[in-house]
């Protein structure tokens, strides 16, 4: 027995009393069995596409969606946030946080720098387009954001100008344009927007040049034509019928349309309803999209939509959910589209002519595609009315309003908590930086300064002029 | 060269499998020559109580028995090794002074009687002090709290964890609800780590017999990061947690090493202190057996005050449709702002209408005894806990067995074993901050609307958001569940099978030297599934199904040498060197089903589509080399040095070993002044250590993920880094860390402990500081850096606090006894610096309001909005006030918007309306700043009655179901409301900031003194969850509680034995929680959202309420 236990001893000593030098330090106990700690270019290519379709119908897209007033927050934090009430929220945080980390700007980079070793122009063309997509957000909803410095070696990155980032991103097309002519292959099947076709990419980045010329374009004065000429000369390079930039979606969770997610999957979706302003206005014009965008109104028959804030006001018809035919997880969402395209043009002719002599054509050619009936063009509104209509669920909604005050919309005043005075009672122009980035990055002023000048740091605009980017010089009503 | 369980295992099987073997009775031979002696004999106490339990032995022969209830005992000499020698005889209990006798072993038998002094001050016992030492309980340089089987016994509670509630002082146990099967979380003297989710590693270890093991708790919620995006553990169901898994009644003692000075042995796992459980062990003697039966009777501590006055709907209408699935659309369903309720319209008690009666059942058969060579501890239990609510899915239950044996295979070899095996399983039911879960589904329930029956005469599941459902409308979101559905239809199980222990060797080569081996193992697989039915709310539903395994295998060896010297008289000294290895695995494999195909069964077969699996490990591998050094000198002055080295793969590859010192010293000063009447005993005692705390593994990898969904806002959204059938990596958005060593907590402590009045009174008074430096934190980075967070040492805590209990004893008598223990302790932490962001969120994922720690606070404060509040503002509240800033407050200007306004005031606007800030700051404090327990036992002759109040003083909690069911106007508060019907409300005028208005306190600004009318207007807006604030929602939490009461008789008369056939039989009736006093307005101060998975403390949001009970026990004893 004893020379049992002797044995015993001695076998769990030469098990574990063995000096072990690896013990502590093998690959086993060290690296992350679970992730991989390399990743290719075409793999984070996918991921950066997911993420950046997710952003595009994100956060960001619901936040215009309501605060335009083309749908109605009704209970939780969407009620919150439909009262512009975003200073106690954390939700919008998220989408500062998605245009820089995985699946955003650090990954596109590293996208960049592969393409630029191996050689694949027409790759290292896709990823810029995606990466002047991603950071446009960043300059049209947040105004001045790191950018030069931003997702590379400084750890706590500088605010850049707004006007700065803009005329970055102009430069950066045109590269990107240049390349796509350059040498392939390029990503081929893994492009979900175009399979790899540099043709529509070239389209698509002179669209993209041209909606940031028109963000660049209001003046305190009126509106540059410089920008507006620009805005002319590259929408007429613009997206071709049929070749819109939409996202790809398949119904597997997380593969699928986010504002599908959101009604279907978040609980929340309960929350939004369809707004009355955009209801109403489909209604009158008899809109064909109308069964696209939003489900039969309760009573009913047909379609309408609720008046913000909750319980004030309804359509005729009662108020209808957002459960369009839109409402599918594998639905394309359309981010950059030949209707915008066009009417960009519209837009930039009106403007810059004060008629309707080169704007009518453009115009036209939008509603044909819906298909509407041609349309004599009044007004500047006319061109916008039918970009809100077209836009709907998309980030370019609000930015148009920021523009030009259309639709002619009456900002909550009866929000909790003294938020129409935070802002000068007026609709937001731009959301906070993130929070995160608020807590850690010593650059970004206080949300008192933000409030107090608008997110320009340079700049200080009139006592409540409202809360608002430098492109946004002018006040709406 | 690795340790793998391959290795291991068979180690410990062949050990098991020799055991049988060494249990056979020792030298069978030679009995019969000759006649044996026995030794009988009673125990009493000096004051003349028959003395059971009492262990009575002839430590050189290995002999012994257990003294039965009436003080009797017997030790049976065999024939052939009594020779009419003279024996020393040892008689002891825990709580007297242990007594020897000269006995000689003559033909026929000989009588001893003993009588034990009292030892309330516990002098001159063997403590264990944790890594296989231990050292006499006067020696010890830092405070001890331990906690013995009676008083686990008397807690009733089924949580060993639980049972620690209110024994020891800054040991502060907080029971997530009164579910059965919920778990508790553990707090030593404040938190001293932020903990990262789901490590646990913000509690204290726990260790059984010498081995660590798991305490984990485990949402099974998290098996499914789509959906749980922001939700982690506050939604889904309770979770247990693994110490829950140790059967109370197996425990002998419990030991709490408090602060890095005691734990300092255990290193860098130490930080947070150290919980030891020692297990029953036989006794050598006549075999014993013993049946604990209890059986309780639990039900709902507190109704939840809802009103019941008004019904569904908004502005004071009906609500319209509310059918089919126009209701979840028509936003006057959701809400209770409807007309008054006509008299004589039935309405129904939603506050109580879904619970029962719950009945725990409690069973543990122990048979135990042993003789000179072997003894050994059998027991099995079965506990079974149904809930109190309704419905078949709250249900605990845990068998356990247990196996404690020694054998000694020669005088100077002994070897033994302790295992134990678990089978838990729980049907728990879906909570908290959860469209699914219950009491948002209940409490939101309109007064006029009858939740039963839940399924419609079609058989489908109707709600107050869903009425009338069709036989299509099988897959179509209800709103809300009907709670009734909540409670009958998902499945919610975790099945586990656990088995723990350890194997041990002593080894004795010489009189001076000691040599002990223990090698542990803690294997479980915990099997859960989370099946949410179709119909219910969105995420789920058309259905889905959760199946995930985790699997838990844990290797623990130490070895210590211990040798022991004297150095003339005056001198002694012992010298201990020690080695341990310790591996703990983990696996994750789980996957989720989306769409049911049939109603039933909840199988990942029965789904249309799965999720991404999970299916994850780690490992984590320690090393450590530890020496401790005792020293006492003229019996008065004892001084211990301890020192550890210990290295973990989790750190990083440039620090990968550590050290980790202690010292301590302690003077029995009434030995050198001489034993006073006043003051019969003292001692002073100081000591400091360090201890640590490992961080998460992986820590230091740059990695990229391709299951972590990207650009989601909300629970249930995000994409995936693959798409469309292309595999997708993004980087993970923790960056990899550069450098990481463990937390270390320097912790000097220094007290005293007196006899006062000839030992009727004794006082204990410790005072620590305790710095904990190079804190671990998942520090927040500039997204524009491209990275969320990355693991950083970077804060420094402090905590610092005082401990004192005093124990009174003023009656000590055969018939009549009675003692009073008092106990007072208070802690502050500070967060010295946060190294760079202003604050740092405990749980990534939480609800509103945060939990942070924030620089120059307390640790784990509540950091998020409120009201704008003259001079507490932060600054920049200029854009409610143009131009002025309300953070400085300027009394005598007035101009200024605070001008002459008291220091808090609320800023009213001209409406009347508060508003509110637009930046974070501390709105509460959820750590209490006190904590206390008065325990007091009467006896008269065999009858027994004691208590155990548990007070917290001070301490909020967020209250954040009050604030849901103000916007929902459910809650009792508001039955008294404005007439909104019109276009605007009218009536219940009151100035905000007056006594009888929602918030009181001094108001400053243009509409100070407006009544405004408070109704639906108020409550669905500022003055409720969608529009308010989170401030206006804290509320104290602190509470006294009636933990424990009992009266108990033991009757061990002759003829219990003779018609019975038992020694003694004890009978007691017990409360538990029968009674709580507190201002907190929900079910109850003791809950936490996050249960025992995360670290966040002090969170009320939907959670389920807590129980009382009445408990009947049955002991019997033969």
């Amino acid at each position: 027995m004893r020379r049992l236990l002797t044995f015993s001893l001695a076998a769990s000593l030469t098990v574990f009393g063995v000096s072990c030098s690896n013990f502590l330090s093998s690959d086993k106990v060290k690296l992350d069995p679970n992730n991989p700690s390399t990743a290719t270019a075409n793999q984070l290519f996918v991921a950066v596409q997911g993420g950046q379709f997710a952003q595009q119908e994100g956060i960001i897209a619901l936040i215009g969606c309501l605060w335009t007033q083309s749908c109605t927050g009704t209970s939780n934090f969407l009620q919150t946030l439909e009262k512009y009430d975003i200073a106690s929220e954390d939700t919008p945080s998220a989408a500062f946080s998605s245009i820089y980390e995985g699946g955003g700007l650090v990954d596109i980079k590293q996208i960049e720098a592969a393409e630029t070793a191996a050689g694949d122009q027409q790759y290292l063309g896709i990823a810029q387009v995606w990466e002047a997509l991603t950071m446009a957000v960043a300059a049209d909803i947040y105004g001045d954001v790191p950018y030069r410095e931003a997702a590379g070696a400084v750890a706590t990155p500088h605010l850049d100008p707004q006007a700065q980032v803009y005329s970055d991103l102009q430069a950066l097309l045109s590269t990107a344009i240049t390349n796509l002519g350059g040498a392939g292959p390029g990503p081929g099947p893994l492009d979900l927007v175009y399979a790899g076709s540099t043709s529509k990419w070239i389209d698509a980045a002179y669209t993209l040049k041209a909606r940031l010329y028109m963000h660049t374009a209001e003046t305190a004065t009126g509106f540059d034509a410089t920008a507006l000429n620009s805005a002319v000369t590259n929408a007429l390079l613009g997206i071709k019928s049929g070749n819109d930039f939409k996202s790809k979606h398949t119904s597997a969770p997380g593969e699928d349309n986010l504002w599908f997610q959101f009604f279907d999957r978040s609980g929340f979706g309960q929350y939004v309803v369809a707004g009355q302003n955009l209801a109403d206005l489909m209604v009158a014009r008899s809109d064909p999209r109308l069964p696209q965008y939003f489900g039969p109104a309760s009573p009913g028959p047909g379609f309408g939509g609720q008046g913000p804030p909750n319980a004030s006001t309804k359509s005729p018809a009662g108020v209808s959910t957002l459960t369009g035919t839109r409402n599918s997880p594998t639905f394309s969402q359309p981010i950059m589209t030949y209707i915008e395209n066009q009417l960009i043009l519209a837009e930039a002719y009106f403007r810059l002519d004060g008629n309707a002599s080169r704007a009518q054509a453009p115009f036209d050619l939008a509603r044909a595609a819906v298909p509407m009936p041609a349309k004599p063009i009044a007004t500047v509104n006319d061109i916008m009315e039918e970009k809100y209509v077209a836009m709907y669920q998309n980030i370019e909604v609000w930015n148009d309003y920021k523009r030009s005050c259309y639709p002619a919309i009456t900002p909550i005043t009866t929000a909790s908590g003294g938020a129409p005075a935070a802002f000068g009672g007026k609709v937001p122009g731009r959301l906070y930086y993130g929070t995160t980035e608020q807590n850690a990055n010593a650059n970004v002023p206080d949300r008192s300064v933000q409030n107090q000048v608008g997110g320009n740091i340079v700049t200080t605009p009139p006592a409540n002029a409202g809360f608002r980017n430098p492109n946004d010089p002018n006040p709406c009503p | 060269m690795q340790v793998t369980r391959s290795r291991v295992v068979p180690i410990i099987l062949s050990a098991f499998l020799a055991l049988p073997a060494l249990l056979a009775p020792y030298g069978s031979t030679g009995l019969a020559a000759q006649e044996p002696v026995t030794i009988t004999g009673k125990v009493t106490s000096d004051a003349g109580l028959s003395l059971g339990q009492v262990e009575v032995a002839i430590p050189a022969m290995g002999l012994g028995a257990l003294s039965r209830e009436d003080g009797r005992y017997a030790i049976v000499v065999p024939g052939a090794r009594a020779s009419g020698q003279t024996v020393t005889v040892v008689a002891r209990r825990l709580g007297y002074k242990s007594q020897s006798a000269q006995v000689t072993l003559t033909a026929g038998g000989v009588t001893h009687d003993f009588v034990l002094a009292a030892n309330p001050l516990q002098l001159g016992e063997v403590v264990v002090t944790g890594a296989g030492t231990s050292m006499p309980a006067e020696q010890l340089g830092n405070v001890r709290n331990s906690v013995s089987a009676d008083l686990i016994e008397r807690a009733n509670e089924w949580n060993a964890v639980q049972s620690l509630a209110g024994k020891a002082p800054n040991v502060i146990v907080t029971q997530s609800s009164g579910e059965p099967g919920s778990g508790s979380y553990i707090t030593i003297r404040g938190s001293r780590t932020v903990g990262l989710q789901n490590s646990g590693s913000a509690q204290p270890l726990i260790v059984v017999d010498g081995v660590p093991i798991d305490n984990t708790s485990f949402s099974t919620t998290d098996f499914n990061p789509t959906d749980g995006l922001t939700a982690g553990s506050i939604e889904g169901t309770t979770q247990s947690n693994r110490a829950a898994d140790i059967n109370p009644n197996d425990i002998e003692s419990v030991e709490i090493l408090k602060g890095a000075a005691a734990a300092a042995i255990y290193g860098s796992r130490a930080a947070q202190g150290v919980v030891m459980y020692t297990t029953k062990h036989g006794k050598a003697g006549p075999t014993h057996y013993s049946l604990r039966s209890s059986t309780s009777v639990n039900d709902i501590n507190h109704t939840y005050p809802l009103q019941r006055s008004w019904g569904q709907g908004l502005g004071g209408a009906p609500p319209g449709n509310c059918n089919g699935s126009a209701g979840p659309s028509n936003f006057a369903c959701r809400t209770s702002w409807g007309a008054a309720i006509p008299a004589g319209t039935p309405t129904y008690d939603h506050a109580d209408e879904a619970y029962v009666t719950g009945y725990t059942s409690d069973n543990t058969l122990t048979v135990s005894g042993g003789n000179d060579r072997t003894t050994f501890y059998l027991a099995g239990g079965y506990l079974r806990d149904r809930g109190i609510f309704v419905g078949p899915n709250n249900l605990n239950q845990r068998a356990t067995l247990r196996f404690n044996g020694t054998h000694r295979v020669s005088d100077n070899v002994k070897i033994g074993a302790n295992m134990a095996y678990v089978d838990a399983r729980g049907n728990y039911i879906q909570r908290g901050n959860n469209t699914n879960g219950l009491q948002l589904d209940l409490l939101r329930s309109p007064p006029d609307w009858n939740n039963l029956p839940y399924l419609a005469a079609n058989g489908q599941h109707q709600s107050f958001r869903f009425q009338n459902p069709q036989v299509t409308d099988g897959n179509k979101s209800r709103g809300w569940n009907n709670p009734f559905f909540t409670l009958n239809v998902p499945q919610n199980t975790s099945n586990l099978g656990r088995i723990y222990g350890n194997v041990t060797a002593e080894f004795v080569p010489a009189t001076w030297l000691k040599v002990n081996y223990t090698l542990g193992a803690d294997y479980s697989n915990d099997e859960r599934l989370e099946g949410a039915p179709q119909s219910s709310t969105p995420p789920t539903t058309t259905g889905r199904v959760t199946e995930g395994k985790l699997i838990n295998y844990q290797i623990d060896h130490n070895l210590t040498a211990t040798a022991s010297r004297t150095f003339g008289q005056d001198f002694s000294g012992t010298l201990t060197l020690g080695q341990g290895l310790n591996t703990r695995n983990v696996r994750q494999l789980a996957n989720v089903g989306r769409t049911l195909i049939a109603p039933q069964p909840f199988k990942l077969s029965n789904t249309v589509s799965r999720d991404v699996p999970i299916d994850a490990e780690t490992v984590i591998h320690d090393a450590s080399y530890f020496g401790q050094g005792t020293l006492s000198a003229y019996g008065q002055l004892y001084l211990t040095a301890a020192l550890r080295n210990d290295g973990s793969s989790t750190f990083d590859q440039n620090h990968l070993r550590s050290w980790f010192p202690k010292g301590s010293v302690a003077w029995e000063f009434t030995k050198a002044i001489g034993e006073r009447p006043v003051l019969s005993y003292g001692k002073l005692r100081a000591s400091y250590g360090e201890a640590g705390q490992e961080p998460d593994p992986y820590l230091t990898s740059t990695i990229y993920s391709g299951i972590t969904v990207i650009g989601g806002y909300t629970q249930g959204m995000g994409a995936n880094p693959t798409q469309s059938g292309f595999g997708g990596l993004a980087s993970s958005i923790v960056k990899g860390a550069t450098s990481l060593r463990p937390e270390r907590t320097k912790e000097f402590e220094t007290g005293f402990d007196v006899g006062l009045f000839r030992e009727k009174a004794d006082l204990s008074f410790t005072f620590y500081n305790a710095i904990t430096s190079d804190v671990i934190l998942l520090t927040p980075l500039p997204p524009s850096s491209g990275y969320e967070r990355e693991a950083k040492n970077s804060a420094k805590f402090r905590n610092r606090g005082y401990e004192v209990s005093l124990n009174v004893r003023p009656i000590q008598h055969a018939d009549l006894a009675w003692d009073v223990g008092l106990q007072w302790a208070s802690n502050r932490s500070l967060v010295v610096n946060l190294g760079g962001p202003q604050f740092v969120y405990l749980d990534p994922n939480n609800i509103s309001p945060r939990v942070a720690v924030v620089q120059g606070q307390e640790v784990g404060v509540f950091y998020d909005v409120g009201l704008a509040q003259c001079g507490i503002s932060p600054a920049g509240m200029g854009a409610v006030v143009p131009g002025f800033d309300l953070a400085t407050n300027v009394p005598n200007d007035a101009t200024h918007p605070c001008g002459g306004a008291s220091q808090g005031a609320y800023f009213i606007d001209a409406s009347g309306l508060p508003v509110k800030d637009n930046q974070q700051r501390v709105i509460g404090n959820p750590n209490p700043r006190w904590t206390g327990s008065v325990r007091s036992s009467l006896r008269f002759r065999k009858l027994q009655l004691s208590g155990l109040l548990d007070i917290r003083h001070g301490g909020q909690m967020y209250n954040g179901t009050r604030a849901a069911l103000y916007a929902y106007g459910t809650h009792k508060d508001t039955e008294v409301r404005a007439d909104c019907s019109g276009a605007t409300c009218v009536g219940n005028m009151h100035a905000i900031g007056a006594p009888d208005s929602p918030i009181q306190g001094p108001v400053v600004g243009p509409g100070a003194g407006t009544p405004i009318p408070i109704g639906e207007n108020w409550y669905t807006d500022i003055g409720g969850l969608f529009g308010g604030t989170p401030a206006q929602f804290i509320e104290d939490a602190g509470f006294v509680k009636l933990r424990e009461i009992s009266v108990g008789y033991t009757f061990d008369e002759p003829w219990v034995q003779r018609t019975i056939g038992f020694s003694s039989v004890e009978l007691r009736v017990a409360g538990r929680n029968l009674k709580t006093w507190t201002n907190y307005t929900g079910y109850d101060p003791e809950t936490n959202l996050g249960g025992s998975v995360q670290s966040s403390r002090g969170l009320d949001y939907f959670n389920m309420p807590q129980t009382r009970s009445f408990v009947f026990s049955l002991t019997l004893n033969h």
